[in-house]
């Protein structure tokens, strides 16, 4: 006999196992989740608001807080997008910083993904080792911008500063330790018998099925398909550099988002040095805009993307052409993500899988209320 | 040059199959398609560009609030995997009357999208399921997003300062008087 009995457990807002300000209404069955509600509301700003009541220029300050993991794409989006309408050039020197930044960003986006990933899986230690190593990346942040989370560097016409005396051997520098201290984490995290345990043929995603429920980022990569902003649609100059999508684990479960990740970590080292080959010494970073207060820009819309750590993040800007934005909408990856792909995934699994399931999909509330 | 063949391919193959249905086509950039349709025509519009077209992907649904011109707009933007190009189908609402078809049935996560507009901008979308709160909790006020909800008003009417701050300066001001400058017009409205 099978007792048809469900229980309604909610998982967070306050929860160590939630990825932020975010609520999961569980129905469990034993230990089987049978059905999962998204909650959010716990977050909102109301950016996307703010942004219609200031200018151009003050609703670049805001952007960045979007998202708090991995602001950069937030300013990318909101510059080119900008620049896109108004048709505005950006000096090629800051095209190469953007990249830098960029891809710095995604590499400290990753590290604390270590220890989100590992610490819901029962390992701690990865988180700590991880953490750590990502303030050296926040340290090169806060040299080049004077922010360690939120930078407000890329912004339109280009960026806001020069790279400091000595900064590209000192990014040299971190990248080298990063990418042994890399291994570590592999003897300890990938080589567990338990994090394998934990993860393999969790959170099935059918690869079918993936692209039609609007995954994008390493969650759809390790379904098999080989996707990535950065190729498909290359923004700045990443045309230009070396780097390989990968699509061979395709296993589409928790495991393979693991080692999609793990992969990608090492192409943007490999992406940093060759940013820093290929820069230009010299030459301007800063295509001046004019009076910010008397700054219009012409009617018209722009929908652009970035590939940020954890898949394609989008804005769509409107102008109706005066100097406040009619309408930024923001597309996060999470949106989509950690609302109706985690409803539908989460159904079948083991309650103790719940937020192993969310760290490999990148739920993130911040960027599904902005 | 960019090649844009199939961005002109997209374009001639939606004209020809949906005639005066679809209108203000054009090729925005590279990688970039926009279109606009009726209310009536664009779950047929979206359909074909899904089966038919192979733009599989849903990736954003926009809405834009033109009081002005009272209409909201929708923008749908989808994206073909293999050709790699966005398409926009823009949709006109009547602001008076907001009422949009629901087309969760051809994504799953356009269901999202809709019951935040339908809470944000007071669209309603015909059979959409999923509960009426998403983001607020008890609003009863005019939708959030809609243009003529004033925030700053709402603030006011609402929240009350914290106290300490009787002292506060007008910056900009104090600099001014000290220095005997002239606050421009234009600069005016953004002194406290």
């Amino acid at each position: 006999m099978r007792n048809e009995k469900t229980t309604t457990i909610y998982l967070g807002p306050q929860h160590p196992g939630i990825t932020g300000n975010m609520m999961v209404k569980l129905e469990i069955q034993g230990d089987t989740v049978v059905k999962a509600e998204t909650h959010i509301g716990y977050l909102h700003r109301g950016f996307e608001k703010l942004m219609e009541r200031r200018n151009w220029l003050q609703s670049f300050t805001i952007v960045c807080r979007i998202c708090v993991p991995e602001p950069d794409p937030n300013e990318e989006n909101y510059a080119r997008g900008v620049e896109e309408i108004e048709g505005r050039e950006v000096p090629e020197k800051a095209r190469w910083i953007r990249m830098l930044v960029l891809e710095l960003a995604r590499i400290q986006a990753y590290l604390l993904w270590y220890g989100g990933q590992s610490g819901s899986a029962g390992l701690y230690t990865i988180g700590q080792w991880s953490v750590g190593d990502r303030n050296y990346v926040l340290d090169l942040f806060e040299e080049l911008t004077g922010g360690r989370v939120y930078h407000m560097y890329i912004w339109p016409g280009g960026v806001r500063r020069d790279l400091p005396k000595g900064f590209k051997s000192r990014v040299a520098k971190v990248m080298d330790y990063i990418e042994k201290r890399l291994d570590d984490y592999d003897r300890v995290m990938f080589d567990n018998a338990v994090f394998q345990k934990r993860t393999q043929g969790i959170g099935y995603i059918p690869p079918e099925k993936a692209i039609e429920w609007g995954v994008v980022g390493p969650p759809l990569r390790a379904a098999g398909i080989a996707s990535d902003v950065r190729k498909d649609d290359p923004y700045e100059f990443y045309d230009q550099v070396d780097f390989v999508v990968p699509d061979m684990y395709n296993t589409s479960d928790v495991w393979a988002r693991a080692l999609v990740r793990r992969f990608e970590i090492r192409q943007s080292i490999n992406i940093v040095r060759q940013i820093l080959d290929k820069m230009p010494d010299k030459g301007p970073v800063w295509n001046k805009i004019p009076n910010p207060h008397k700054w219009r820009i012409p009617r018209g819309e722009a929908y652009v993307k970035t590939e940020s750590a954890r898949g394609e993040f989008g804005y769509y800007v409107v102008s109706d052409g005066s100097e406040h934005p009619r309408r930024i909408h923001v597309r996060g990856p999470a949106y989509v993500h950690g609302i109706t792909l985690l409803e539908k995934i989460l159904v079948g699994q083991n309650i103790a899988d719940v937020s192993v399931i969310m760290n490999s999909l990148g739920t993130c509330p911040p960027e599904m209320e902005r | 040059m960019a090649d844009l063949t199939y961005e002109n391919k997209v374009i001639l193959e939606m004209r020809e199959h949906f005639r005066d249905k679809i209108i203000e086509t054009r090729v925005q950039r590279e990688r970039r398609v926009v279109m606009r349709t009726s209310k009536d025509n664009i779950e047929s519009v979206l359909l074909f560009l899904k089966e038919k077209m192979g733009f599989l992907h849903l990736s954003h649904i926009g809405c834009v609030d033109w009081m002005e011109e009272n209409r909201f707009e929708i923008v749908y933007i989808l994206w073909h995997p293999q050709e790699k190009i966005n398409v926009l189908v823009k949709v006109d609402i009547d602001r008076l009357n907001p009422v949009a078809p629901n087309i969760d049935y051809i994504w799953p996560q356009a269901n999202t999208y809709e019951r935040e507009m339908r809470e944000m901008f007071g669209i309603e979308f015909e059979g959409l399921v999923g509960p009426r709160e998403l983001i607020l909790e008890d609003w009863d006020d005019l939708p959030p997003m809609r243009r003529d909800f004033d925030t700053l008003h709402y603030v006011m009417e609402n929240y009350s300062f914290r106290s300490g701050r009787e002292d506060a300066q007008n910056v900009r001001e104090v600099i001014a008087n000290r220095t005997g400058e002239e606050i421009p017009e234009f600069a005016k409205k953004y002194s406290r």
